[in-house]
């Protein structure tokens, strides 16, 4: 429990036991996922600490396939009788699923071995940060968030974490792989005082593998202030057919919901608005999309996926052409394809297919001369949580941002929707700026779509 | 051996001596309230997907966690597992949170003996053994595709969760309980040219396991999927605007939920950061409009016997005829200014510290037949399915995935709509309700609700509701 993660070794062995165990019980192929993890979270709030939260997780997910059926368990008793009833759990579930041929587990010449740069995933410094620091930095992001602006009068608080955890994969054919990586985030809610009793939101934050990559608290306190001293006043707008400006934020959050449709399971399903799209032209020459599994300090990075597979850097839209889907180990057999080292899990699920650091090149168009360039518009800066049609690619959000007047923000918009539908506003996307910045496993740079529907009742 | 949910003896495996002793340790830097939290999970799934099961899984989670409370600052830690030694060490953990002095002595545990809002004779989750619920994804599969040519993929799947939990605290608190939650989800794909769409249904809650044969059968829920996705491929896109909107009763509280329930969780109230921390005794929605929280709703997955802080579930109303009379509670932030816990503490697992946060969330029904709401509306929008919403309590900022609505002309449904958002603020959007219908509906069967990172089990209602004007997102002007 105390101290720190399990090694990668110690996990490897888990697994190796799990195996065969699996084996034994009667599974034809199996995989062991195990995850070992230790998280220290500080929140504070009104200038004390809030809350101080340990977490420690260590758990084992066994799939097992038996005459091509697949029957899975998870746990967190590791013990030699706890993983002996998981590996006969495992394999007595297997009887009650469908046998297919394209179930199973890769095989170390499908897995490849990765061979990239080193991926400094692993900082001692983030894993050793201690208590007392994370609490003053967490104090201290709160005190200037406070003190940035006059109308910042309160917090949603402010919060420092650092994690470290390792992950070992291995099957019965001999994959046997396992890496350790850490984290460290720090974030702060600024809320502003606005007319009528109404505050306004500022949310910034960041979260990188290593400590020293974690912007200044000071620069980190002054964005969110800033954020939410800008939409003091924000008012709605009526309907109209503009220019969209999206803040990186905005379009990084467009891309990580446009991913389900790239994935090989919604393309064998149909049920993806990309199906039939492979090789043809969907976007705007200027809009390529990449996701990165094999990025140098990534916080999406590993040197494997969950199934063993070696991470690579695969080119999803390249200037505009829809230029490949990615896979797990099943559905790449599905679509006889190769691997594209896509299969993600945790210990207590089965894989699915999931993107590493997806994100969109950098354009050549500073920020600032994309703005210019509008006359009557919106900038699009923050939107809520559901919008998305991920089976049409419609898009349909509550927005706050500003409204653009000749090629400036003219005054800060809340209460209204933008609205448009994905393959469209890939095809209008006008312009894509140069500000390209990683603070989480999505990123894109500003992006100016030439036409959306804004609604509001302004 | 069987996936049906076989759950250990907890006071077995976390005795009383050992629970005071980690109380002890939790409080031996000052704190002046503790509390332990064990818990033993069985998840269950079968997912049938392309006509055939894809895979069937279990999994257990179990574990404690150990709270430490002085003032409004929580030490928190838990152990994987039921080991006392790393149980002692997150109680050693959580008792970081500290000051000198020392709390009041410990009391002595009296077991919480709370009656049971419901109960369950032969709950889904033990009841359904894997053919059962074989069958039960294949019925569904073959109704959806039945239905209609254009119904070209099917993926149904069944869930369980069942549940043993214990929670003991320093003020002498002792509960154990058990939940059984189950759930039948079907989604359809319908394709027809170009036009691709898909429909979900879903039924569930805290049930029986004949709820599946006789209230919902996978035949509703997979017809109700499968209707949804043909009727969708003739919807017409939204009109951007702001107009009357009629919300269907049942998940429509969803709105109520986000616009209005989470500004009043005790958290927000007492940090001043809703708007409503100052607003008790003011009218905060339309005469007429009566909101209620209530732990009690028969088979609703909201609704528990003790909360996860060992609090009995009751029922809270939080605005009577439009007026503020009550905020929802949990043991720290009802501390703290002055108020009783409303059983309103409530952890996603012992993983997790109690937030406060909701149970079912409703709107009391009015005077008016639901169809007097449609058919006094010149030109509106009826939403018959909601998605998913969310609201920003802090700035009030909400939205709502609308999946199925129909057009409202001269009182009159005259097509569907798709993909309309609502968007607007919940400051005042309780105001802007006009009619009450009569028709309360409380789904508990599938809801969830994230806050700071953790999902809980939640239910919503209301009967069908009019609002005067809400922001409508779409793409036609």
């Amino acid at each position: 429990m105390s101290g720190r993660h399990a090694t990668p070794e110690a996990l490897l062995s888990h697994a190796a036991a799990a195996l065969e165990r699996a084996k034994a019980a009667g599974a034809h192929v199996a995989d062991a996922c195990v995850e070992s993890s230790r998280a220290f979270t500080v929140q504070v709030h009104g200038g004390r600490i809030e809350t101080l939260k340990q977490s420690g997780t260590l758990g084992l997910g066994l799939r097992v396939i038996v005459d091509g059926a697949v029957g899975f368990c998870s746990g967190t008793d590791l013990s030699p009788a706890g993983l002996d009833d998981l590996a006969k759990r495992a394999v007595a579930l297997a009887r009650f699923s469908t046998s297919d041929e394209d179930n199973g587990s890769p095989t170390p010449a499908e897995a490849g071995t990765y061979a990239g740069a080193d991926l400094q995933l692993f900082d001692p410094a983030a894993l050793e940060l201690p208590v007392e620091r994370k609490i003053d930095l967490a104090l201290e992001l709160e005190r200037i968030a406070l003190g940035a602006d006059p109308r910042v009068t309160r917090t949603d608080g402010a919060l420092v974490s650092s994690s470290g955890g390792a992950f070992a994969i291995a099957n019965s054919h001999g994959v046997a792989r396992a890496w350790e990586g850490t984290s460290v985030s720090a974030w702060v809610v600024a809320l502003a005082d606005d007319s009528g009793g109404r505050q306004q939101t500022g949310v910034y934050g960041m979260t990188k593998r290593h400590l020293a990559d974690v912007a200044s608290m000071e620069s980190i306190a002054r964005e969110a202030a800033r954020r939410a001293v800008s939409r003091v006043g924000a008012r709605s707008v009526p309907p109209a057919r503009v220019p969209v400006v999206m803040s990186p934020d905005i379009a990084a959050s467009w891309i990580g919901e446009m991913y389900e449709a790239f994935t090989g399971e919604a393309v064998i399903k149909k049920s993806s608005w990309l199906t039939e799209k492979l090789g043809t032209a969907i976007a705007s020459p200027l809009f390529s999309l990449v996701d990165d599994g094999a990025m140098v300090r990534g916080l999406g990075s590993s040197p494997y996926d969950g199934e063993g597979v070696a991470t690579r850097r695969n080119r999803l839209v390249d200037r505009g052409t829809c230029a490949s889907f990615a896979y797990d180990h099943y559905h790449a057999r599905r679509a006889k394809t190769a691997l594209t080292g896509n299969g993600i899990r945790g210990f207590g699920s089965t894989p699915g297919i999931g993107y590493h650091n997806l994100y969109v090149p950098a354009g050549e168009t500073p920020p600032e001369a994309i703005l210019k360039s509008v006359d009557r518009g919106f900038y699009f800066d923050d939107q809520g949580s559901f919008g998305f049609n991920p089976v049409t690619g419609d898009y349909s959000y509550q927005a706050q941002g500003f409204w653009i007047e000749k090629g400036e923000l003219a005054y800060p918009v809340d209460g209204v929707t933008v609205a448009g539908q994905s393959l469209e506003m890939l095809k209008h996307v006008a312009a894509v700026g140069n500000d390209l910045e990683f603070r989480t496993s999505t990123a894109c740079p500003t992006l100016l779509i030439s036409e959306m529907t804004v609604s509001g009742n302004g | 051996m069987s996936g049906t949910s076989e759950l250990p003896d907890l006071s077995r495996l976390v005795p009383r001596d050992l629970v005071a002793e980690l109380l002890a340790i939790a409080r031996s830097g000052g704190a002046e309230f503790a509390d332990v939290f064990a818990e033993h999970t069985v998840l269950t799934g079968l997912s049938f997907d392309e006509g055939r099961v894809k895979t069937a899984s279990y999994s257990v989670l179990g574990g404690i966690g150990v709270r430490a409370v002085i003032g409004e600052q929580t030490g928190y830690a838990y152990a994987d597992g039921f080991t006392a030694e790393d149980a002692r060490e997150a109680a050693r953990v959580a008792s970081r949170i500290s000051r000198e002095g020392r709390g009041a002595e410990p009391r002595a545990f009296r077991v919480v003996d709370a009656k049971a809002p419901f109960t369950l004779s032969a709950p889904a989750t033990l009841v359904l053994d894997e053919p059962k619920r074989v069958d039960l994804l294949r019925r569904a599969d073959a109704a959806a595709r039945g239905h209609d040519g254009r119904v070209r993929e099917v993926s149904a799947s069944m869930a369980t969760s069942a549940k043993r939990f214990l929670i003991a605290n320093s003020d002498g608190v002792w509960a154990e309980d058990t939940t059984h939650l189950s759930r039948l989800v079907v989604s359809a794909l319908a394709l027809e040219g170009n036009e691709r769409q898909e429909g979900f249904a879903a039924a569930g809650g805290c049930v029986e396991a004949g709820y599946y044969t006789s209230e919902r059968t996978p035949e509703s829920i997979a017809l109700e999927a499968a209707s949804g996705a043909v009727l969708l491929l003739s919807a017409r896109e939204p009109e951007a605007g702001s107009y009357p909107v009629v919300v269907c009763n049942g998940w429509g509280g969803v709105m109520v939920h986000e616009c209005f329930g989470h500004s009043m969780e005790g958290d927000t109230i007492r940090k001043k950061s809703s708007i409503r921390a100052t607003q008790m005794g003011q009218q905060v929605a339309a005469k007429g409009v009566t909101i209620v929280d209530s732990g009690l709703i028969p088979f609703s997955r909201g609704s528990f016997r003790v909360d996860d802080e060992g609090t009995p579930a009751q029922r809270t109303v939080l605005v009577e005829d439009g007026v503020l009379v009550g905020y929802l509670w949990d043991r720290l932030n009802g501390a703290l200014t002055g108020n009783a816990s409303t059983g309103n503490g409530r952890r996603a697992s012992y993983r997790d510290y109690p937030l406060c946060r909701m149970t079912n969330t409703y709107i009391e029904p009015g005077p008016h037949a639901p169809d007097e709401l449609i058919a006094s509306v010149e030109r509106g929008l009826f939403c018959k399915k909601l998605g998913g919403g969310s609201v920003n309590p802090a700035d009030g900022n909400f939205s709502f995935q609308v999946t199925e609505a129909w057009q409202i002309e001269d009182g009159r449904l005259t097509h569907p709509v798709r993909n309309a958002t609502l968007a607007g603020n919940g400051n005042d959007a309780m105001l802007k309700i006009d009619a009450v219908g009569s028709d309360l509906r409380i789904d508990g069967t599938t809801g969830s609700c994230g806050k700071d990172g953790q999902w809980k089990p939640v239910g919503v209602g209301q009967p069908t509701v009019r609002f005067t004007g809400i922001t409508v997102g779409g793409t036609a002007v």
